[in-house]
């Protein structure tokens, strides 16, 4: 059913939409940043992630994984609770070093923060705050339509010293709620690498905030170079209320596997 | 001792005819299977200097790991000009030096994809890429063009491929950010055993845009020796030369460099660049552990066949003795010393094992030679611990003569407890004792 919806969605996107005004540098770099505080949440933030990976040759495997997150002091946590052979496993960021943790080896190992998570097609930055507007610069493209939806079509550069994963991503943004409905990144080769859907979007209250928290409910990462691979993020639960001060500890995530 | 104690062996050994053929025949089935055994292990010790040598690593190596932020290492060798006139004229026996860039990348076809090791190579400098590398298909000249790739038919088949064909190599750069190169499949060579499972080659070129790195980076200073087994001593020296020039070099660890980087490098905390001296051994430990499984098994397997000789010919020892001991009691009885009647039994066993393990080690080099030039092709699951996709047999010179050497020793050990009791023989006893 998703995937037909997507079809259509991707079908639509080709037809001609009604023209909207162009919007000026500041208006693009106001909807990115837009994009990004809505979805901040300012002060913890914990979910509960399902996670099917589809690749070539190989048997799908649906992943559990808990989320953490500490707005304030941009950390984050992922810990592997399904599969049975995967539970325990984890990842934190320390400042900007990205840590995997391996339980069946007992050991911890630097990764770039820039990596595929758990070998499948999600990264960091899919379970991440969206930082969209520190990390590139955006030039509106033109309006489009993504189905039903009319949606701003918006091409980002990364910035000048900012190591991101993808340099150049196109992103669709929805027009009357400020969602962002597609994602395109491109390598530095300028060859499309993955391309992104985010087709339905949930709100919660943060007490932090005092505002509200916007949050893709549903993610599907289609990779291009090898088109065979796709992954599927649905998110079953959030939660914005305080987490354990000593959470993001490598200590903890040990624990966990015990 | 002298001329005619060997006379007497020998013409004791004919005299029993039956005994020594029986005798000969099992010691030069234990030579052949040992000569053999020995000949296989140094075949894939041979394959696996000559295909590593090639594909993967110099018989000395000078690679290192640049890391931009402690969480993100390339293996890259930067500046490497500099570097090879700090290793030109320090080292004696120098055949050829190449710099070879290094990578990993996941290539993807229009049906499949595999991840490989790739090797950036300059074809008109690698003397001895040509004379190992044989195309299947396509032309190795066409390497010099740029965005062409040399796979192997291993790859090939697995990915769908022939000559003509694209290829989309995808790989993150040195600071974790994606990239893709389109190359064109110019040659499809024949395998070279397991190395050439997971190695594929591209030109400095291309492999220089795909990780974004500039002309004065490479992945590592391949040195070629004419003398191979100094490997380690060159190695050793180079490091003292290289750290004395001011060249901060990683700590020596016998493991090949994918390995190092990432299971170690990625975890220690520094940035910049480090070298790291390596020998060709050091860079195939990875595989060295199938080689020691295989040579423990051949050592268990010589040592039951050793026992086996030991008991049989002690047993044959004794039963010569007991029909010879009438014999044994006329020669103490007309003067010949204990010592004498010891030697005669224990020449006659060193007689027997010299002459079975040269017959022995004889029938062994034939059939060595026969299977090899007979190119007898080997299934795929065992071209792997081969090295090759034919059995090839490496037979010595060393190996053959350790071979009849131990084991003839091992024969006349085998016949000291014998010869010693058939040597304190009273003269009397043995006179009248009816066998």
């Amino acid at each position: 059913m998703r995937t037909s919806t997507l079809l259509t969605l991707g079908l639509l996107s080709i037809l001609p939409g009604p023209a909207l005004a162009a919007l000026t540098p500041e208006q693009t770099a106001q909807v990115i940043k837009t994009l990004d505080e809505r979805q901040k949440s300012v002060g913890d933030y914990k979910s509960l992630a399902y996670m099917e990976s589809k690749e070539r040759d190989k048997a799908d495997v649906v992943y559990e994984v808990a989320i953490y997150r500490r707005g304030a002091d941009q950390k984050l946590m992922l810990l592997f609770l399904q599969p049975k052979a995967e539970q325990g496993k984890g990842y934190l960021r320390i400042d900007k070093n990205l840590w995997m943790y391996d339980p069946t080896v007992g050991k911890w190992e630097r990764r770039t923060e820039r990596e595929k998570i758990g070998g499948t097609g999600s990264r960091r930055q899919d379970f991440d705050e969206s930082r969209l507007s520190d990390e590139y610069t955006a030039d509106y493209e033109g309006e489009d339509k993504l189905g039903a939806f009319t949606v701003h079509r918006i091409k980002l550069t990364a910035k000048e010293g900012v190591d991101v994963a993808f340099p150049v991503m196109k992103v669709w943004v929805d027009v009357a709620t400020n969602n962002m409905l597609k994602s395109q990144e491109f390598a530095l080769s300028g060859k499309l690498m993955r391309t992104s859907y985010y087709p339905k979007w949930q709100k919660l209250y943060s007490e932090s905030k005092k505002g509200e928290v916007w949050y893709p409910q549903e993610m599907r990462f289609y990779d291009e170079v090898d088109k065979a691979n796709s992954t599927l993020i649905i998110m079953k639960s959030v939660d914005l209320r305080p987490l354990d001060a000593n959470l993001f500890t490598k200590a903890w995530l040990e624990s966990k596997s015990r | 001792m002298g001329l005619i104690d060997l006379q007497i062996a020998a013409r004791s050994l004919l005299q029993h005819s039956k005994r020594t053929g029986f005798l000969g025949a099992a010691i030069a089935s234990v030579t052949i299977l040992m000569v053999l055994l020995n000949g296989l292990i140094a075949g894939i010790d041979d394959m696996m200097l000559r295909s590593a040598t090639t594909l993967m690593t110099g018989h000395v190596n000078v690679g290192g790991f640049f890391k931009v932020t402690s969480g993100a290492a390339a293996p890259l060798v930067t500046d490497f000009q500099k570097v090879m006139d700090d290793v030109k004229g320090e080292v004696a026996g120098v055949d050829y030096i190449v710099a070879r860039g290094r990578g990993f990348a996941k290539a993807v076809s229009d049906t499949a994809t595999q991840d490989l090791i790739l090797g950036g190579i300059d074809i008109r400098t690698e003397n001895g890429f040509r004379q190992v590398v044989q195309p299947l298909s396509g032309n190795l000249d066409d390497f010099a063009k740029p965005n062409t790739a040399l796979i192997f038919e291993t790859q090939a088949k697995k990915l769908g491929v022939k000559v003509g064909d694209s290829l989309t190599l995808s790989a993150p750069t040195a600071r974790g950010t994606n990239n893709t190169a389109d190359v064109r499949i110019i040659a499809i060579c024949k395998d070279i055993g397991l190395l050439s499972v997971f190695n594929a080659y591209v030109t400095p070129g291309t492999l220089r845009s795909l990780y974004q790195l500039k002309d004065t980076a490479t992945g590592a200073l391949q040195i070629y020796l004419k003398d191979h087994s100094t490997a380690p001593l060159v190695a050793a020296h180079l490091r003292e030369v290289l750290e004395k020039k001011g060249h901060r070099l990683m700590e020596p660890d016998p493991q090949p460099y994918f390995q190092k980087l990432m299971t170690k490098v990625n975890r220690e905390d520094w940035t910049g660049q480090k070298l790291d001296v390596t020998t060709w051994m050091d860079e195939m430990s990875f595989i060295s552990s199938t080689l020691k499984i295989l040579r423990a098994l051949s050592f268990l397997l010589t040592l039951i066949l050793a026992v086996i000789i030991v008991v049989g010919i002690m047993n044959t020892m004794w039963i010569a003795i007991r029909e010879r001991t009438r014999e044994i009691g006329t020669l103490r009885a007309i003067g010949m010393q204990r010592g004498k009647v010891r030697t005669m039994f224990l020449l006659e066993a060193a007689l027997l094992g010299f002459g079975s393990t040269v017959f022995g080690v004889t029938v062994a080099s034939l059939i060595a030679i026969i299977v090899n030039a007979a190119h007898i092709s080997v299934p795929e699951s065992v071209q792997m611990f081969l090295m090759t996709d034919h059995l090839n047999l490496a037979i010595h010179p060393g190996g053959l003569a350790s071979a009849i050497i131990s084991l003839t020793l091992l024969v006349t050990f085998a016949a000291l407890y014998p010869a010693w009791r058939a040597a304190k023989l009273q003269p009397v006893t043995a006179m009248h004792h009816i066998g």
